[in-house]
């Protein structure tokens, strides 16, 4: 009975540790915790069962779940602030060469991209919206702008410069936005 | 989260007196069953956390759950103080008991407080 439990525990545990999607892990880090209670309780323990119990697979599952809640969506607001151009075919191809690179590095950090196109200027984005990325446009320019305490931010920047296709002729700069309170 | 069901509103509803029953159960009965003061306030806690998967509200002012949580520390260590020193528990032994108890209960507050006060914390301020 007992040995059972404990070779669970350890399936769980390497689980936990292989499989590809935040989520999941999570859960069987839960189930893992449930296990190892079980087990405190089968070496007659039960305090430290109900602590691990409570503690282990309830609250700690439940915070993690919020904190991938919270860090999942990805909001990119994509302005284009001399909007009589945004059908200019050059416009258009920068665009979707930028957006797209985005995309492939949300994907590669399992976030959830979510691009919000607007024609608002740069300071009514930043004072009136919850946003994670602000694309700004212009011409064959493009700025991103972050929050400063956004730390996808430095990894962003380190992957565009690494994989940015050296034939097409697109600039980006990454600013870090100070908000005062 | 955001999108709250009705399902789980409800039936968080009903489980709510009975998570709190729980949790009183294992703090007064944890002198002489297993649980006590840290895992009955963990449970207690649980309370706060199902409330906000019901109803994902920021009406809970945590100014004064830390008031409450630091008055609840100074009474943990004020309280063995004066019956250790004044020798209470060997002129009045049939004292034990309740001391045992409301020690119990004061850990088992403190510590709902303190895990409630970082969950909110988390959940509702920490955005980035």
């Amino acid at each position: 009975m007992t040995r059972f439990f404990l070779i669970l525990m350890i399936v769980f545990a390497v689980l936990a540790v292989r499989t590809r999607k935040l989520r999941r892990a999570v859960i069987h880090m839960g189930v893992f915790s449930l296990i190892s209670s079980f087990a405190y309780l089968l070496y007659s323990a039960p305090d430290v069962a109900i602590a691990e119990a409570v503690i282990g697979s309830t609250l700690a599952t439940i915070l993690y779940l919020v904190a991938l809640q919270k860090y999942k969506v990805f909001t990119i607001y994509y302005t284009n602030e001399d909007a009589s151009g945004i059908n200019d075919k050059y416009i258009s191809k920068g665009r979707g060469y930028i957006l797209n690179m985005i995309e492939k590095f949300c994907i590669s950090r399992e976030l959830e991209p979510q691009v919000i196109y607007t024609t608002e200027s740069l300071e009514q984005i930043i004072s009136e919206h919850q946003y994670d990325l602000i694309v700004r446009q212009r011409d064959n320019r493009a700025f991103i702008y972050g929050h400063k305490e956004n730390y996808q931010l430095d990894s962003l920047q380190e992957y565009i410069y690494t994989k940015r296709d050296r034939d097409i002729d697109f600039h980006c700069v990454i600013q870090k936005i100070e908000e005062e309170d | 989260m955001r999108d709250h069901s009705e399902i789980i509103s409800h039936t968080t509803g009903i489980l709510y007196p009975f998570i709190i029953l729980f949790g009183f159960y294992i703090i007064l009965n944890g002198h002489n069953t297993p649980g006590g003061g840290f895992q009955g306030g963990a449970v207690l806690s649980a309370v706060f956390i199902s409330r906000y998967l019901a109803l994902p509200v920021n009406d809970i002012k945590l100014k004064n759950l830390q008031i409450l949580e630091k008055i609840f520390y100074i009474l943990i260590v004020g309280i063995p103080m004066l019956f250790l020193f004044l020798q209470f528990n060997f002129k009045y032994p049939f004292w034990n008991e309740p001391y045992l108890i409301a020690m119990n209960v004061l850990i088992g507050m403190k510590v709902a407080c303190g895990l409630s006060i970082i969950f909110f914390r988390f959940v509702f301020y920490e955005s980035r």
